[in-house]
């Protein structure tokens, strides 16, 4: 390969009399790594998401929910609880009793929300859900201290404590010793047979809820397991049974064993509900992205390869007499076809590393907060680039220096990268207001390596593929007609 | 006197559609060691045809070449590849200089590219020194040593008419063909071109067969032959 090695980096060095060839190899090289640097950029981000969620999920999720297929409350749950707590990858399960209510401000007749009630027993849940640490003020739902000084000072009877989720309280402005009515059900009013009339509830709110995942926050809050029995007239019966596991993934492995294990019986119409399946929706459509984004690169990537082929053809047949010339000496069609492979590869590799570097650069800018320099800098470092490069390309300054394209390169490199550094922050995305949206403060990122390395291969092998046409047009063409070519 | 190239009989036809062009018609030539062979003939005669064939360039429609009783007609695609770097040195009425590459770096091309396979006979393996210096010594004996690094467009049209003799004789070749070696620049430095390769037939014993018009050239030759409607006349 020396020989080709030698004649292909003279080619692809050489100042040409096309300069036209050699900005186009310079388009092919951007282009190469936009291609590269926003696939592996955006995936970042996506997997950020992903991961973040999934993290998040796990932190207050149980793993597995098991339940009769309409949410149907059914008793002896000690036991089958027990059963289910020795089974291997079993971590703990808990009872809970969960339900829907639509909410009342106290002085106000207006239905303010529907959310999720929870009924809990705050120690059997930590177990599971690890309850406790999400919960800012107190978890005594039954503190009857409390339930009396609430009662006392609203002049009304209170059933017991609730914990709201942070930003439930938030929107109906919800502070602690505050009362919250919960419509239970409807009952027949005995006065007026056929009329129903709500069943109305107050708790005392507690505490806040705070899982940084919008959709609990806003929906969900918390009773003590006793009391929702209580209210819903459920004395020894629950309707859900939740479950921790040592592996989380092995959720849907492990989960078809629990309904056996608990003692259902089919007529009980029991399943069981991963926390996969609860977002397996979610899930679904950051992996679509996440294929859309791969394709729409490749798109990109291959838009780049055929600049580099159209760059090689005329590069091809501006050596035609070389090729010629080559032939006469002895270089076989192999070697000719080599020397214009390896010109065509070395382009992709310059545009896919150089485009890994600045994906994988801008990643790291995404995810590390420090101060940067003001945006002004970047601008006057910006502007002073380009006068330089204007300077040199007129012939202004430096037209007698040998090395003046290398300097000037080498200034570019550093002069982006300093100004992406001063650019480029982590994005907030409270302030643009879509945190509700994704569920997290910060856009997330998480570079995967593997793909990091798939990308790479993929641009470099759609490059190398981009050289095989006007390499192997260059290794076919007759000697002699070659050298006779005008 | 030994034989190097014997031609029997060759013929070459140009097929263009259904037309035929018969260039060569039967062309019988027999070449000595160490002798300088010129060619003459009108334009259009087919002079370039018969040195390509005898150069592996082309193949012949029918007839043999043989080089020291090889015939070289039944060789395959890659052996002919071989023996064009082993065994034949080009030289052209145009250069043929590669532009991006130095005088030094020109000549040296052919043997780099037989340098890397072991298998090409007759190629001796040398290290980039040895090269260099081979290389160095062959531009010093066609009176370039004060040009190993100036590039193509760096020299006059004879200089380079010279880097290419040495580069036709990187590879101690069997032949050197010359095809109008002069036949581009003036009359005074046709001369000196034309001198360096007598001098390098005379020192090297170097066979070399060239195509040129010019009388004044020819008559310096060991022997001249003319090719006449697709034959040798002697
Ligand atoms: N590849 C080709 N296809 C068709 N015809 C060709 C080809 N090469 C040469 N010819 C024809 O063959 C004939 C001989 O050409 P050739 O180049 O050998 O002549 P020549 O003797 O070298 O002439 P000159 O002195 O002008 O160089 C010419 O008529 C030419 O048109
Ligand atoms: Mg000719």
């Amino acid at each position: 390969m020396k020989f080709e090695w030698f004649v292909a980096s003279r080619y692809l060095l050489s100042r040409r009399k096309q300069s036209f060839i050699s900005i186009i190899s310079v388009i092919s090289i951007v282009g190469v790594s936009l291609g590269v640097a926003t696939v592996i950029l955006v995936i970042a981000v996506l997997d950020g998401v992903e991961h973040g969620l999934r993290d998040r999920f796990l932190a207050n999720e149980a793993h597995v929910a098991v339940s009769k297929f309409d949410r149907g409350f059914f008793d002896n749950y000690k036991d089958r609880i027990d059963a289910i707590q020795k089974v291997d990858g079993v971590t703990s399960a808990s009872p809970v009793v969960y339900t829907q209510s639509a909410i009342f401000q106290k002085g106000s007749q207006r239905i303010e929300d529907v959310i999720y009630i929870k009924g809990i027993d705050p120690e059997v849940e930590d177990t599971v859900t690890g309850f406790s640490k999400f919960v800012e003020g107190s978890i005594a739902f039954q503190d009857q201290k409390i339930i009396d000084q609430a009662s006392f000072l609203n002049d009304e009877s209170v059933t017991g404590g609730i914990v709201l989720g942070s930003r439930l309280a938030r929107n109906l402005t919800l502070h602690q010793g505050d009362i919250l009515r919960l419509v239970v059900n409807l009952q027949e009013d005995p006065h007026s047979p056929g009329a129903y009339l709500p069943r109305i509830r107050n708790f005392v709110v507690i505490g806040f809820y705070e899982s940084e995942l919008a959709v609990y926050d806003s929906r969900m809050a918390f009773i003590h397991l006793d009391t929702a029995q209580k209210i819903y007239e459920e004395e020894g019966s629950i309707n859900v049974i939740l479950v921790r596991l040592d592996d989380p993934e092995q959720a849907p492995t492990i989960g078809d064993k629990l309904i056996d294990v608990a003692s259902f019986t089919p007529i009980d119409m029991p399943i069981t509900t991963t926390w996969l399946d609860t977002h397996a929706p979610l899930f679904a459509a950051l992996e679509l992205e996440k294929m859309a984004t791969v394709i729409i690169e490749a798109l990109i990537i291959l838009v780049a390869a055929f600049n580099i082929a159209s760059t090689l053809i005329m590069t091809v047949m501006e050596k035609t007499r070389d090729v010629g010339t080559l032939r006469t000496l002895g270089a076989s069609r192999g070697n000719i076809m080599y020397i214009f492979m390896i010109q065509g590869c070395v382009i992709g590799m310059l545009g896919t590393l150089l485009g890994t570097a600045l994906g994988l650069g801008v990643c790291k800018l995404l995810s590390t907060n420090v101060i940067r320099p003001s945006p002004l800098i970047a601008f006057a470092t910006i502007g002073l680039l380009i006068l330089l490069q204007i300077s040199i390309t007129l012939k202004l300054i430096l037209s007698r220096m040998k090395l003046k394209k290398i300097v000037m390169l080498v200034f570019w490199i550093v002069g982006i990268t300093f100004v992406l550094y001063c650019l480029v922050q982590p994005i907030s995305l409270e302030e643009l207001g879509l945190s509700e949206i994704y569920q997290m403060n910060q856009l997330p990122i998480k570079i995967n390596w593997f793909f990091v390395g798939f990308i790479n291969l993929l641009s470099f092998s759609i490059c190398w593929l981009a050289t095989i046409y006007p390499a192997f047009q260059a290794s076919n063409m007759r000697p002699i007609e070659a050298l006779q070519y005008e | 006197m030994d034989k190097l190239i014997r031609v029997e009989n060759l013929e070459k036809s140009f097929f263009d559609g259904d037309s035929e062009l018969q260039v060569l018609k039967g062309v019988d030539l027999e070449v000595n060691k160490a002798e300088i062979l010129a060619i003459m003939g009108a334009s259009g005669a087919g002079k370039s045809t018969l040195l390509h064939l005898i150069g592996t360039l082309d193949r012949p429609t029918s007839g043999k070449i043989y080089y020291e009783d090889e015939d070289i007609t039944t060789y395959s695609e890659r052996e002919l590849t071989q023996f064009r770097n082993t065994s034949v040195g080009f030289v052209f009425q145009f250069h043929q200089l590669l532009p991006e590459f130095n005088a030094l770096e020109n000549v040296i091309m052919g043997k780099l590219i037989s340098n890397r396979k072991s298998g090409y006979a007759g190629g001796q393996k040398l290290n980039r020194n040895e090269m260099n210096d081979r290389a160095e010594n062959l531009l010093e004996s066609v009176g370039l040593s004060e040009r190993l690094s100036h590039f193509p467009s760096q020299l006059s049209g004879g200089e380079r008419q010279r880097v290419a003799i040495a580069r036709a004789l990187m590879n101690q070749p069997k032949v050197i063909l010359a095809d109008e070696p002069t036949g581009n620049i003036d009359d005074i430095t046709s001369e000196v071109v034309f001198e360096v390769l007598l001098k390098v037939n005379e020192e090297l014993d170097q066979t070399i067969i060239i195509v040129t018009h010019d009388s004044r050239l020819s008559n310096q030759t060991n022997r001249t032959v003319n090719l006449v409607e697709g034959k040798i006349k002697y």
